[in-house]
This record gives C-alpha cells, sequence and structure tokens, in this order.
C-alpha cells in the first residue's frame, strides 16, 4: 500500500506564502499583540458578539499559524509556545470558511489597529493561497473561470456586450432626441474610455444610458472599448494576483490600442480599488497612463460648467454609503459628497461614515458566494440600523457591489429603502438644454435652418 | 548579588541587541512593497510622507480611530502601562543616579509609575482570562509574558519603594540590594526572551505603521495626506 501525505496542499500553501511575505506582510504577521482592540470594529462581531471566533486577529492568525510554523523563530522550535500550527488538507474547507464566509476584507480592523497590523490584506493572502490550491467557494470558481476565458467576470461575451451598447445607444437617441447621438465604440484617439462592470450589461445597462447622456451633455469626445471594458477585478477578492494583474492589463492593453487619453472607471468600488491602486502593484508594471472614476468626471463636468443641473429635481431625503474599497483603501471619500451636494436637495449623513463606515456586507466577493448568504446576512444587522437612523428613502452609494449588498440588506431587514448610485442622481437632475454643448448644437441647427429657410 | 546582577544585566542587554539587530535585518531583507499606483486623485503630493507620520503619530492621537475613542479607558491603561515600562527599564539601567532614585519626590513618582503599571498588568491578566474572544486567540506566550511582566513591575515598584525609603530606614536600606538583585535578574530574563516573545512588537511597530500609513497616505485615505478637491 502506498503511503500518502495529507499535507500536499498546506505544503503547496506554504511554499506560496514565501513569495507573498514582502516586509508589509511580514510587519502585519509578527506585529499583532492580541491585544482585542480591533475586536469591535467588525460588523460580524458587531452583529454577533457572542461569537469569538469572528474576531479579526483571530482569522489573521489562521496564516499567522502557517507563517509562525514556517518562517518564524519561535514558531519552528516551540510551535506550541506561539500556536504555531502546521496545517493539513482537512483543515483547508474550515480554513475557506473562516477567510471567505467570515471576512470581507473591508479593512475596516486595519483602520483601528494600534499596531497598525492590515489584517484585511492578511485574510485576502490566505484566500490567494486557499485559490491557489483549488480550495474556494464554487462562486469564486466559476467567477475566476469566466475571467479567465472572456476577460469578464459576469461570462459576457463580446456579441452580448456590442448588442448591450448598440440598444443603450438607441434608447440614447431617443431619450436627446438627437440621431446623431450614440454610444461610440472602439473610437481610436478618444480623450475617454468609458470602462464598467459587466453587471451594467447583465442586469442594470440602463446605467450605462445615463453614463451616455451625461457625456453626450458635456459634448466629450469618449468610447467604449470591446476589450478591457470590464473594470472590475476578481482577483482583489479571490486573492489571485496573477488573474488580478492579468484582468488590470486588460485596461492598461485597450488604453494604449485605442490611444486614449484617459480610462474612466464606472461607479464600482472594488473594480475602483483593483483598476486604480492594487492592479499596478498585481502586474508589477508602474501605472502610466491617467484613470479616474467617473464620480471625478461628473464633479468635474458640473464644476466646469460643461453640464449643468438642478437638485431641485432629486429632493426625495438621501443618505451616502461609502464604499469600503472606494474609502478605506482608496481615499475616496470627499468627491462623491461634494457631487451629491450639487444634485440632490436633502442629504443626511449616515454614521459612522467615511473611512469610519461599516461595509454593505456584500463586499469581498460575498455575493458570489451563497453558501455564505446566512451569515451575512446576520452581520448586516449593524449596516441596516445605520441606514434606518438616517431616515432616508434613498441611499446612495458609488459601488455596484454595494447596490447588491445594501438591496439584499434592505429586503432582509425590510427598510423600505432604494439604492441608487450617483449617476442616476446627475442623470436625473440634468437641465439638457442649458448645458453649453447642447447650446451650441441648437444654435448650429438653428442657423442650419436658417440657412435652409433663406436658401 | 548585585554586582553579579548588574553584569549579567548588561550582558543581558548586550544579546537582546544583537539579536534585535538580526532581526531588523531578516525584517529588511524581505521586497519592499511598494504601492506603483499614480497617487490618489486628491492625495497631496507629500501623501506617502505625510501618511506615513500621521500613522506613526496615531498612537498620540486616541480621537483618531474609533477603537481607541471607544475604548478610552483601555487606551489611558495603555499609556500608564508603557509609562510603568519605560519607568521601570530606566530603574533597571540608571538605578545608580542617586538623585533621582534614593530622594523624595522623584523616588516616589517611580514607586507611583511602576506600581500603576503593576496594577493595570495585573488587570490585563484577569481581563485576557475572562474575556472569550481574547482567550481563544492567546498564546502561551500571551499570557507568560504578561505574567513575567506583572512580576518584573511587582519586584521593580519594591526595589523602587525600598531605594526611596533606604535613606530614612536602615532596614529598607539593606534590603533594597536584594530587591533591586532580583528586580535586574528578572531584567535579565526579560531582555534574554524578549526577543523571542510578543513583547518584541515595539521593535516593528515603527515599521508597521510607517509602511502603512506610506501606502493609504499615498493614496490620500490617511486623514493628513487629504487636499480639498
Amino acid at each position: 500500500m502506498v503511503a500518502t501525505s495529507n499535507t500536499y496542499k498546506v505544503d503547496k500553501m506554504v511554499e506560496l506564502l514565501k513569495g507573498k511575505l514582502s516586509r508589509q506582510v511580514v510587519g502585519s504577521l509578527v506585529g499583532c499583540v492580541h491585544c482585542g482592540m480591533c475586536h469591535e470594529s467588525c460588523h460580524y462581531v458587531v452583529s454577533s458578539p457572542d461569537e469569538p471566533k469572528y474576531t479579526p486577529s483571530y482569522k489573521a492568525d489562521q496564516l499567522r499559524k502557517l507563517f509562525k510554523r514556517n518562517y518564524d523563530w519561535t514558531g519552528r522550535v516551540a510551535p506550541w509556545w506561539v500556536k504555531a500550527e502546521q496545517f493539513t488538507d482537512d483543515d483547508l474547507d474550515r480554513l475557506k470558511d473562516i477567510a471567505f464566509g467570515t471576512c470581507t476584507n473591508c479593512r475596516r480592523c486595519t483602520f483601528n489597529c494600534p499596531m497598525g497590523v492590515d489584517t484585511a490584506t492578511l485574510n485576502r493572502i490566505m484566500r490567494g493561497l486557499l485559490t491557489q490550491v483549488g480550495v474556494m467557494p464554487e462562486g469564486v470558481r466559476v467567477v475566476s473561470k469566466d475571467t479567465w476565458e472572456l476577460g469578464n467576470q459576469m461570462g459576457v461575451l463580446s456579441e452580448d456586450y456590442v448588442d448591450t451598447i448598440e440598444w443603450m445607444s438607441e434608447e440614447l437617441v431617443d431619450e436627446v432626441e438627437d440621431d446623431d447621438a450614440e454610444i461610440p465604440i472602439d473610437k481610436e484617439g478618444a480623450n475617454i474610455a468609458y470602462t464598467i462592470n459587466p453587471r451594467e450589461v447583465k442586469y442594470d445597462p440602463r446605467s450605462i444610458a445615463k453614463a451616455a447622456k451625461i457625456f453626450y451633455a458635456a459634448g466629450e469626445d469618449w468610447t467604449m472599448p470591446t476589450w478591457g471594458w470590464d473594470q472590475t477585478n476578481f482577483g482583489l477578492f479571490s486573492g489571485d494576483d496573477v488573474l488580478g494583474g492579468t484582468t488590470y492589463r486588460h485596461l492598461a492593453d485597450m488604453h494604449k490600442k485605442l490611444k486614449i487619453n484617459k480610462v474612466v472607471i464606472s461607479e464600482c468600488g472594488h473594480g475602483y480599488r483593483s483598476t486604480r491602486c492594487e492592479g499596478p502593484n498585481w502586474s508589477k508594471t508602474n501605472q502610466d497612463f491617467v484613470m479616474e472614476s467617473s464620480v471625478i468626471t461628473m464633479l468635474d463636468y458640473i464644476k466646469s460648467g460643461r453640464i449643468v443641473v438642478d437638485k431641485s429635481k432629486n429632493s426625495t431625503p438621501v443618505t451616502f454609503h461609502d464604499s469600503c474599497n472606494n474609502a478605506r483603501s482608496c481615499g475616496f471619500y470627499e468627491e462623491p459628497r461634494e457631487l451629491l451636494e450639487l444634485v440632490c436637495s436633502d442629504f443626511t449623513e449616515m454614521t459612522p461614515n467615511r473611512q469610519e463606515n461599516y461595509c454593505c456586507t456584500g463586499g469581498g466577493g460575498a455575493m458570489s458566494m451563497s453558501e455564505y448568504t446566512p451569515k451575512r446576512l446576520k452581520s448586516a444587522k449593524v449596516k441596516a440600523d445605520q441606514l434606518k437612523a438616517t431616515g432616508a428613502k434613498i441611499v446612495l452609494t458609488s459601488c455596484h457591489n454595494c447596490v447588491d449588498g445594501l438591496a439584499d440588506t434592505i429586503k432582509h431587514y425590510e427598510l423600505g429603502m432604494e439604492v441608487h448610485q450617483l449617476v442616476d442622481m446627475v442623470e436625473n437632475a440634468l437641465v439638457l438644454e442649458e448645458c453649453p454643448a447642447m447650446k451650441k448644437k441648437a444654435a448650429a441647427k438653428a442657423a442650419e435652418e436658417t440657412e435652409e429657410s433663406d436658401a | 548579588m548585585l554586582h553579579v546582577a548588574e553584569i549579567v544585566h548588561w550582558a543581558a542587554l548586550a544579546f537582546m541587541i544583537i539579536v534585535y539587530c538580526a532581526r531588523i535585518v531578516w525584517l529588511l531583507k524581505r521586497p519592499d512593497g511598494i504601492d506603483r499606483q499614480m497617487k490618489g486623485e486628491k492625495a497631496a503630493d507629500n501623501g506617502a510622507m505625510m501618511g506615513a507620520l500621521y500613522s506613526l503619530g496615531n498612537v498620540a492621537m486616541p480621537w483618531a480611530m474609533e477603537s481607541t475613542r471607544k475604548g478610552f479607558g483601555f487606551y489611558l491603561s495603555f499609556v500608564f502601562f508603557h509609562l510603568g515600562v519605560t519607568a521601570g527599564i530606566w530603574l533597571a539601567f540608571m538605578h545608580w543616579l542617586k538623585p533621582i532614585h534614593h530622594n523624595a519626590p522623584f523616588g516616589w513618582v517611580f514607586v507611583a509609575f511602576i506600581g500603576i503599571a503593576f496594577l493595570i498588568s495585573l488587570g490585563r491578566i484577569v481581563r485576557r482570562f475572562a474575556v472569550p474572544y481574547l482567550r481563544l486567540i492567546s498564546t502561551p506566550d500571551d499570557y507568560f509574558a504578561l505574567f513575567t511582566l506583572t512580576v518584573w513591575f511587582g519586584l521593580g515598584v519594591t526595589a523602587q519603594a525600598h531605594l526611596v525609603s533606604g535613606q530614612v530606614d536602615a532596614f529598607a536600606m539593606f534590603a533594597s540590594d536584594g530587591w533591586l538583585a532580583a528586580y535586574l535578574f528578572c531584567t535579565s530574563f526579560f531582555l534574554v526572551y524578549v526577543p523571542f516573545s510578543k513583547i518584541s512588537h515595539y521593535l516593528y511597530y515603527p515599521f508597521t505603521r510607517f509602511w502603512l500609513g506610506r501606502t493609504l497616505g499615498h493614496r490620500g485615505s490617511i486623514g493628513a495626506a487629504r487636499v480639498r478637491a
């Protein structure tokens, strides 16, 4: 009988871990003093205070055990003394449930650690190690496969993508009553390439039409690419840096190929973080082109007078939810607020907010891991309380993932609120005929008509 | 005895410094995970460095983190605990400075600092045993470090009390040498043990906070690095 080991996968994880041990990661692995200050920062803990295993440091300790057992002095000599542990392959499902099912990598604990330990990053590394040995939730596996095969995380075929864009282009023509209005596809040398979340193609194409209307109103020279259009990146959730880096390169290559001036990323927290912040790190290339969130683009349009809005058109009480990835990981706090103050007349902050806001609870890819839905919804109690306290009828967010996470929370806790993105508010507040590009167009048309009648 | 204890504890200090140097080399041999993105859209030009400074200063800004705002009592205990540690280290290596350690009021100030830290340390032992999530994450090293630190504070406060009261009490003067020797032996044990335990967190602290602050400052997500749109 052939003797077999049940540590094949764990051995591989240990080997892979070595490649992840940057100074920052090692610092976070050795820096924790188990003080427990991170405990109450986690929405899982706040919503289930009697479950000690939700403590962020416990989750990070799973990676710490592996690190200490294999790479740290004390752990190698006296593992029991520091609870270092060499797992077996039988432990991996349990580790998967901890890394994927009890943490959304929202980074709230990181911001509450006196030692500067980046617990969320450690959890992502654990996810990545598990993913690389084939241990992951089924949803993560499917989405990763779709990204590798089709270049987008929802398996949208190129034909379907183009069909949807053309359909929305027709909607735009009807909406603005201008036969010349269009969504340009693969236009070389355009000022802006607008990249989106595949969810927009599959479930919310109106958001594309709304963005198109805003670009049209601003008289923007823009395009939507047929490759490198998915700004989301499941590598962030699965912890797979190779997938993350490759997905980022899709956009970078599209930018070069179409000779675009600026890549604009539609409202998506993890997409923004992956593309704007982490992609260059994963692909080990310096970011050599300008990219910005569509929130910045819309804000600049209003502030520079390129589009004109009337905020009285959005008079329903609104509140704003900071996406964890936009806010804590990318410093995107004030711009969305500045924009919504310009387009909404009744805004109330939720408490806490900005870097202290709680996760929508659908972050970290949680929406694609249905096996953890009951836990996720239970952890959403704190979010539900936060939303309810605002008294708002609409919660705005700059993230597609948060839209779904919040919608689920609102439904589960029967809050009777709607969820929208800022693009919805800007589009609704547009005063199309007052926009300079529209006035110019109208003047040109009037001159043409005068010429024709004179003739 | 006291003379031997002094020699041993200076030797232990030398050992600790050597191990710490090796530890820092071990840490810095790792690749630096630099943030490659262009700086955040609204981050200041010097965002990375400002973020790092802000992050390093975090320890003195209890209002900056929800965890220290909500747990202000715990933060205060952290402050006094570490003041006690500082006083204890000072006592171990500078006890020969007679005007400070043998005379009131300075001598009693040291007693107060180390004594308060001793009480906080006792409280922390209770907390670690009583709170379920702390029990779950605690290692034998966590318990042992806390126990020995409590003993160290206990010996320190006793030694210092005898040093300062020895000026008026002959018995105390005689006993102070014994307590001080015991304290120095305990310190020596610590100096050898610390580099292999979680107590060495203070060695990593400046690095972890600097790196985290540098990255988040570069992205503009730490307060001091922000500029208004």
